[in-house]
């Protein structure tokens, strides 16, 4: 029979959370930037909006071509921008929320009082995680809360089909957040003391966030990949200097270029060494946190990687993205990100709860 | 009822029970091969110097630590197997307890009490009159602010909250100032009288003698001795110790005391305390001595760093 230290835990973390003046600040500073950051998007939205109906209107009197703003602006671009801002003051929300929460018991000598009592040890780092859940879905809550009244005041009413973009938008905010929590916590397991689960996490952070997506997936990318296919020097050279003597002249023109064996099969293995490269950088970006929540703002608002993308150097417009696009199809897109934002503080937590369960009360 | 028969053989049940218990951290025994029985009613006092192996072996019994080999039993069930069911009958203090610092020491133990699925109104009631014992009632505010000693009073406190069978209590007075110190005292007395049993660890050998019944003394992981308090005292009594410190209050100012087993003697001023360093115990001798000048000794104490002395000097004898 299970003790009822699971909830009695959780209840108390939950409101040692509420209260506590570190969570408080951190949410205090969230709530104004966010508040400011939908004033100021609704406020473009609302204009953009003005803007596509004059425009949509000169094209009905003209019969002419609407241009770029024959596109509905989306209300998700003034959630996109928001979304700047939790990637960086939400992932410190969830490491100030758990970067001591067993060290703090650790160093008030309180662990040892508390697990002397009749309840299971897995019953304390459950009870801590889902206090500090439940504090994080309170503090998201109350953000969207905030930021739906914004859009309400600014006259803007979500359509049935833009909810749910907004609705993935916060469950992937929570991830990313919660993502960190669990990070924090599994620190605040090996850690002797707060100050150095504070800078580990901090490490872990930095390396997620920044160094990840930008140096080390390229150094690793190289590693899996390997070497880019040989550029065929001596058959451009021979293509080069047939150009060169004149258009028209026997030789090597571009169609027979284009049809050259060796030609075609260089720019075959170009394409797989692409190929390669973009699925190994889609891998290595997905442990971070950051960069998936990234990835799926910039998806919903529609500015985002899937829009634009690089093939064999060039850039080339992709699909934007339907608009009439149903969750199903929305979803899909964004599954493997999704996940990832899942999977990553399962990890953690998964390691935080055998290392608790391991640790030595002394 | 069967359990209770198998148990009980002379004085009470054997409530606490150590088979063989070790522990072994990097290759070396905390505890090495300890048996012991504590039987129900029985202020028992786990003595040794630091480093013996009392909080390991303490630890180990409240089912925080794994034995290496071994048991631990409390009323018949192995701590190890089923640390909730032995959970729910004992209560615990460690040496350096702690508490939460955001709550008071009321918000603290109700949070404690639940963990024990108390009922509210039972545990208001038990708080307000456990917090009356301790000598922390109508004190708000949060426990942060305590001092050392105010934190060893809840943690008694806390210790009592589930009415437990069995009282642990690791080094109970470390932290306590004079007037908690008779506190305590008179709280395990309370305690014993009730009829539970009190395992009580300690390297202070004056404190252990006012409240325990029977000792129990740890050296080097190894238990060196057990057995009735009275029958150790007199062992201490009978050993001859390099050097016995002895602290000595009397109601009126003493003389130089002329004692020939006194090596030196250190008097406070107005003379109604003294530090006395002897070749042995010569207390009985001293308070003759006093007597004959008319003066009443108010207190004839071995210092604390002599226990330890005595301890070792008894082991050293066992050895031999």
């Amino acid at each position: 029979m299970r003790s009822k230290g699971l909830f009695v835990i959780a209840e108390k973390e939950f409101m040692d959370h509420i209260y506590s003046r570190k969570f408080l600040m951190i949410l205090s500073i969230i709530l104004i930037v966010a508040i400011i950051g939908m004033i100021t998007g609704s406020a473009e939205y609302n204009q953009q909006i003005e803007d596509y109906n004059e425009n949509q209107a000169e094209a009905v009197d003209t019969g002419g071509f609407t241009g770029f703003m024959g596109f509905k602006p989306s209300l998700m671009t003034i959630f996109g921008s928001v979304g700047d801002l939790l990637m960086s003051l939400g992932a410190i929300l969830g490491i100030a929320m758990g970067f001591d929460l067993i060290t703090r018991e650790k160093e008030s000598k309180s662990l040892k009082i508390l697990l002397s009592h009749p309840i299971y040890r897995d019953e304390v780092i459950n009870g801590k995680a889902i206090g500090g859940i439940s504090a994080l879905f309170v503090a998201l809550l109350v953000t969207g809360l905030i930021a739906v009244a914004i859009l309400l005041i600014f006259g803007i009413v979500p359509s049935g089909d833009e909810l749910f973009p907004i609705l993935l938008f916060g469950i992937a905010a929570f991830l990313m957040i919660f993502s960190y929590f669990a990070i924090a916590l599994f620190m605040s397991t090996v850690s002797e003391d707060s100050g150095n689960s504070l800078i580990y996490t901090l490490i872990v952070f930095i390396f997620l966030s920044i160094l990840l997506p930008v140096f080390v997936a390229d150094t690793t990318i190289d590693i899996i990949v390997g070497e880019a296919p040989e550029y065929p020097e001596e058959l451009m050279e021979e293509f080069r200097g047939s150009m060169r003597a004149g258009g028209g002249a026997p030789g090597m023109d571009r169609s027979a270029l284009e049809n050259n064996e060796a030609w075609v099969q260089y720019r075959a293995e170009m394409q797989d060494y692409w190929n390669k490269r973009q699925s190994v950088s889609d891998f290595i970006t997905l442990l971070s946190p950051t960069s998936n929540f990234e990835h799926i703002t910039d998806s919903l608002s529609g500015g985002g990687p899937d829009t634009m993308r690089t093939r064999e150097g060039a850039f080339t417009y992709a699909d934007t993205g339907d608009e009439t696009a149903g969750p199903l199809d929305i979803l899909g897109s964004l599954a493997k990100n999704l996940v990832a934002l899942i999977v990553v503080p399962a990890l953690f937590f998964g390691l935080a709860y055998v290392r608790f369960m391991r640790l030595d009360v002394r | 009822m069967f359990l209770s028969c198998l148990y009980r053989r002379r004085g009470g049940i054997r409530l606490i029970e150590f088979n063989h218990l070790t522990k072994t951290y990097n290759g070396i025994n905390a505890v090495d091969n300890l048996s012991l029985v504590i039987r129900s009613g029985d202020v028992y006092g786990l003595l040794g110097p630091n480093g013996a192996g009392k909080s390991t072996t303490i630890l180990m019994l409240c089912g925080l630590i794994q034995p290496t080999s071994g048991e631990c039993l409390i009323n018949g069930v192995e701590v190890s197997k089923n640390p909730i069911d032995v959970k729910r009958i004992i209560g615990y203090m460690p040496e350096d307890v702690g508490f939460y610092a955001n709550l008071t020491a009321a918000q603290n133990l109700h949070f404690f009490g639940r963990l024990y699925g108390m009922p509210e109104k039972e545990r208001e009631e038990r708080i307000a009159s456990l917090l009356r014992l301790v000598g922390l009632g109508g004190v708000e505010k949060k426990v942060g602010g305590f001092s050392k000693g105010m934190r060893q009073r809840l943690g008694i406190a806390k210790t009592l909250i589930n009415d437990p069978e069995v009282i642990i209590l690791d080094e109970p007075t470390a932290n306590l100032d004079p007037p908690g110190v008779a506190d305590y005292r008179n709280i395990i007395r309370q305690i014993s009288d009730s009829g539970k049993t009190v395992l009580v660890s300690s390297h202070i050998l004056s404190e252990v003698s006012k409240v325990c019944t029977k000792i129990g003394i740890m050296h080097n992981g190894r238990l060196i001795h057990e057995g009735q308090w009275q029958d150790f005292a007199e062992s201490v009594n009978a050993m001859h110790l390099p050097e016995m410190k002895i602290n000595v209050e009397t109601t009126s100012p003493m003389p130089d005391l002329k004692n020939p087993g006194i090596i030196r003697a250190e008097y406070a001023p107005g003379r109604r305390r003294a530090k006395i360093v002897a070749s042995s115990d010569i207390r009985a001798e001293l308070s003759e001595e006093l007597f004959s000048h008319s003066i009443i000794p108010k207190e004839m104490a071995l210092d604390a760093t002599t226990v330890e002395d005595a301890i070792l000097s008894f082991y050293h004898d066992q050895e031999a």
